[in-house]
């Protein structure tokens, strides 16, 4: 095999319920801050539960510079801006970057849902001969890569990876992959999504559905709340950064990923803690070299059983401290994992665990010497860190990333 | 900063294919040289719903006998789209002569490409929030199926394969995206081989959707089908002896759809020519074409004119949507059969090598390298 390259995190670009741009809303992690509010993107009254993590002020014109907002979804404009502050965030030249190989690679789960209802809606109205046909071009769950390739003059490859809600793992992980090898010299990578109506009733007839806040690792946890954003990542070669003077967040140190292949929807311990290990023997680090873990941490109870369980039998006696950073912005699906990946290279740069928010008491359930850092944000010096991300469809991918001595 | 290298090849070693031509390669190959004698109607989609199909042809898989495939069990809740997708990489495996055992089905994983997932399912949840008696009156078993990995989740289920498992999409390009995809993780060494291929579902959604956006010809029918190739790395399969169907080589893909069609242009050309040149193949060695691009405008003209830029001369060529209809997330899957069905029913004496180009309305363009097995 022949020789690669090391890849860095050079910027960070985040639209979230909690806060725009990268320093807004990792002042709202830190701080423990709640990204709930009622819904107001879909008419919520006759639902039972009527909050989620919605993203209020985002005024995409004002972070976009090329794309017509009027001709893409809400889901692309996420990605979209989030690539935009990723790439300011990381001051290299816009000019530089869209004359590279560079593209992006997107994860989402309900892609440009919507879209899709605005869809059903008229065909439910008035039939589908008269849907606008306008719609069919915003729909595709391609969109969200190809917006940013679109705003950003990108070039190289435009994919997104709809696996539901670790698809963003694997979005790093493949875009890791492309600049290692030699095939980009810059990418994207992250993911988006909106809060909906389908992905709502769903989760709700699912009995998965927190009323008003999400609690992970709580005795009183109820549940997930849907939440919505982007968050993007700009990797680039070690190499390039250095010369350039670039702010290293972190060194992506490599990625794990395999199938549960036994449930659609249940998680599978054995399976997660493989994955684990997998992601440990790419990243070459043990067990004992991992100083915080960013779990997925969905705030039900069969994930915070399963993923705990999993842990545990990787880690042995000592678990080093893990948070779910779904207690503040929600379940941000297709995105989560790219929050988690954000926040673990702001966690290494600056010196904290992120915390769990909303934490009453500690389910005794899961067992004996669990840190998930309560309440807000600890000061640390994190050298190697874990993100976790789980997806229906038995979707396991973890990443890794180290401080850049 | 980044070097052109050449690929390391991918072996094609088995394939499975759904169409609306019927199962499997030489039915196939006989529909792409003479036709298919009568289209099937498509199947309706969804329970009272009165709009039917728009007025355009609309080509569905004809007769499929899922039992017979599958089996009876736990697929009440499947839906067709990920119907498809089982059939393909169930015939792929059967093909493969002997089953996997468990230590390769560990090492064995899945990469789809889809821009869609199943819109049937996922439309079902959006008229049951709007109405039934309460929004949330969703169906919970049939709710997992809105994700668009449902159907790789399921292959993986019902095959015990816990290798990665992902979707790529990329619009009309996706099945391109799949092919690279598959190559980083087998070069890798994170899976020993991948059912590698794409799915689409007709239905009367997709077929307005179609319809509705303007960007089909008048007379292009939308047609539906999944192609799944058993995929490893091609030095391996050399060193124990084994062949296949055919190479994949170079394969690149790029977003050009915040260019001009001169610009759009330029993008695929360059494509197909760093495609060959990392095959360490002269346009001169392409024996045939297969296009994915036919019947939709604004895009047909620009992969003829790309293709005859590089070539330079007539190339004998394929246009599958002709016989299969537009079949989007499914379409470069569906060249790269056509191509290996028509070499199956001719044979030569040399190696083949055949371009499979792919250009959407949304600026996604590029090329895959495939060369015939001796």
């Amino acid at each position: 095999m022949s020789e690669h390259r090391r890849v860095v995190i050079t910027g960070l670009g985040a639209v979230s319920s909690i806060g725009i741009g990268v320093e807004n809303f990792i002042e709202g992690i830190r701080e423990g801050r709640s990204g709930a509010s009622k819904i107001a993107s879909f008419d919520a009254g006759n639902f039972p539960y009527t909050t989620a993590g919605e993203v209020h002020d985002f005024q995409p014109e004002t972070i976009l510079e090329r794309i017509d907002v009027e001709r893409w979804g809400r889901s692309s404009l996420f990605s979209a801006a989030a690539a935009r502050l990723a790439v300011q965030d990381a001051k290299l030249d816009p000019e530089l970057l869209s004359a590279s190989r560079a593209g992006s690679i997107m994860g989402t789960t309900a892609g440009e849902a919507q879209v899709l209802q605005a869809a059903v809606e008229q065909w439910v109205t008035d039939g589908l001969n008269e849907v606008d046909g306008r719609l069919a071009a915003m729909t595709p769950v391609s969109q969200i890569a190809n917006s940013v390739n679109h705003e950003l003059r990108l070039t190289g490859d435009a994919q997104t990876i709809p696996t539901a809600c670790s698809a963003s793992n694997m979005a790093l992980g493949y875009a890791y992959d492309l600049v290692r090898t030699g095939e980009a010299d810059f990418m994207l990578a992250g993911g988006a999504d909106a809060v909906n109506r389908a992905c709502h009733a769903g989760f709700y007839r699912l009995g998965a559905l927190a009323e008003d806040l999400s609690r992970p690792f709580d005795l009183n946890r109820s549940g997930i709340l849907t939440g919505e954003g982007g968050a993007v990542l700009l990797l680039e070669p070690l190499d390039h950064a250095v010369a350039r003077g670039a702010t290293i967040y972190a060194e992506v140190l490599g990625y794990g990923v395999n199938c549960d292949a036994r449930h659609m929807v249940n998680p599978d311990a054995p399976s997660i803690a493989e994955c684990i290990r997998i992601a440990h023997r790419y990243a070459g680090v043990k067990p004992e070299q991992i100083d915080y873990i960013c779990a997925h941490g969905t705030g039900t109870p069969t994930n915070d059983y399963t993923e705990v369980s999993a842990v545990r039998e990787v880690f042995g006696e000592r678990i080093p401290p893990i948070s779910s950073i779904k207690s503040m912005i929600g379940h941000t699906m297709g995105a989560a994992s790219a929050f988690g990946a954000i926040v673990c290279g702001k966690a290494l740069q600056d010196g904290f665990l992120p915390p769990t928010a909303n934490l009453d008491k500690l389910d005794p359930a899961l067992g004996e010497g669990l840190d998930v850092v309560p309440g807000k944000a600890r000061t640390a010096t994190p050298n190697i860190v874990q993100n976790q991300g789980l997806a229906f469809g038995g979707n396991n991918v973890v990443t890794i990333f180290g401080r850049v001595a | 900063m980044t070097t052109t290298v050449a690929v390391r090849p991918l072996t094609i070693t088995a394939c499975g294919v759904v169409s609306p031509a019927g199962l499997g390669l030489d039915v196939l190959g006989g529909a792409l040289r003479s036709g298919v004698e009568e289209h099937a109607a498509p199947v309706s989609g969804f329970e009272d719903v009165v709009d039917g199909y728009p007025p355009r042809p609309a080509w569905a898989v004809p007769d499929l006998r899922v039992a017979e495939h599958l089996g009876r069990k736990g697929l009440r809740h499947i839906d067709r789209f990920t119907l498809l997708g089982l059939i393909a990489c169930k015939l792929a495996l059967d093909e493969y002569g002997r089953p996997l055992t468990d230590a390769e089905r560990a090492e064995t994983g899945v990469v789809m490409a889809t821009n869609t997932g199943s819109l049937v399912s996922m439309l079902e949840v959006g008229r049951d929030t709007l109405l039934q008696e309460k929004p949330y009156l969703v169906n919970p078993a049939r709710f997992p199926n809105v994700v668009t990995n449902a159907c790789t989740g399921q292959i993986a289920i019902r095959n015990s394969l816990t290798g990665v498992n992902v979707v790529m999409s990329g619009g009309q390009a996706a099945g391109l995206a799949a092919v690279r995809f598959a190559r980083t993780t087998i070069g890798d060494g994170r899976s020993r081989r991948l059912l590698v291929g794409g799915i689409e579902e007709l239905s009367e959604v997709a077929a307005w959707g179609w319809h509705k956006s303007g960007a089909l010809r008048d007379d292009a029918a939308v047609g539906e089908g999944a192609a799944a190739f058993l995929v490893e790395d091609g030095e391996t399969v050399a060193a124990e002896g084994r062949t296949g169907l055919a190479e994949l080589l170079g394969c690149e893909v790029g977003y050009y759809g915040a260019r001009d069609a001169e610009g759009r242009l330029d993008g695929l050309r360059s494509g197909i020519e760093r495609a060959l040149d990392r095959s360490g193949l002269s346009p001169g060695e392409v024996d045939v074409v297969a296009v994915g691009a036919t019947g939709q405008l604004g895009v047909e003209e620009i992969e003829e004119r790309a293709l005859q830029e590089v070539l330079g001369r007539p190339v004998p060529t394929v246009r599958v949507a002709e016989t299969l209809g537009e079949l989007y997330s499914a379409s470069v899957p569906l060249q790269i059969a056509a191509v290996l069905a028509l070499w199956r029913a001719e044979p030569a004496d040399h190696a083949r090598v055949a371009l499979v180009t792919s250009i959407g309305g949304d600026g996604n363009a590029g090329c895959l390298v495939v060369r015939e097995c001796r």
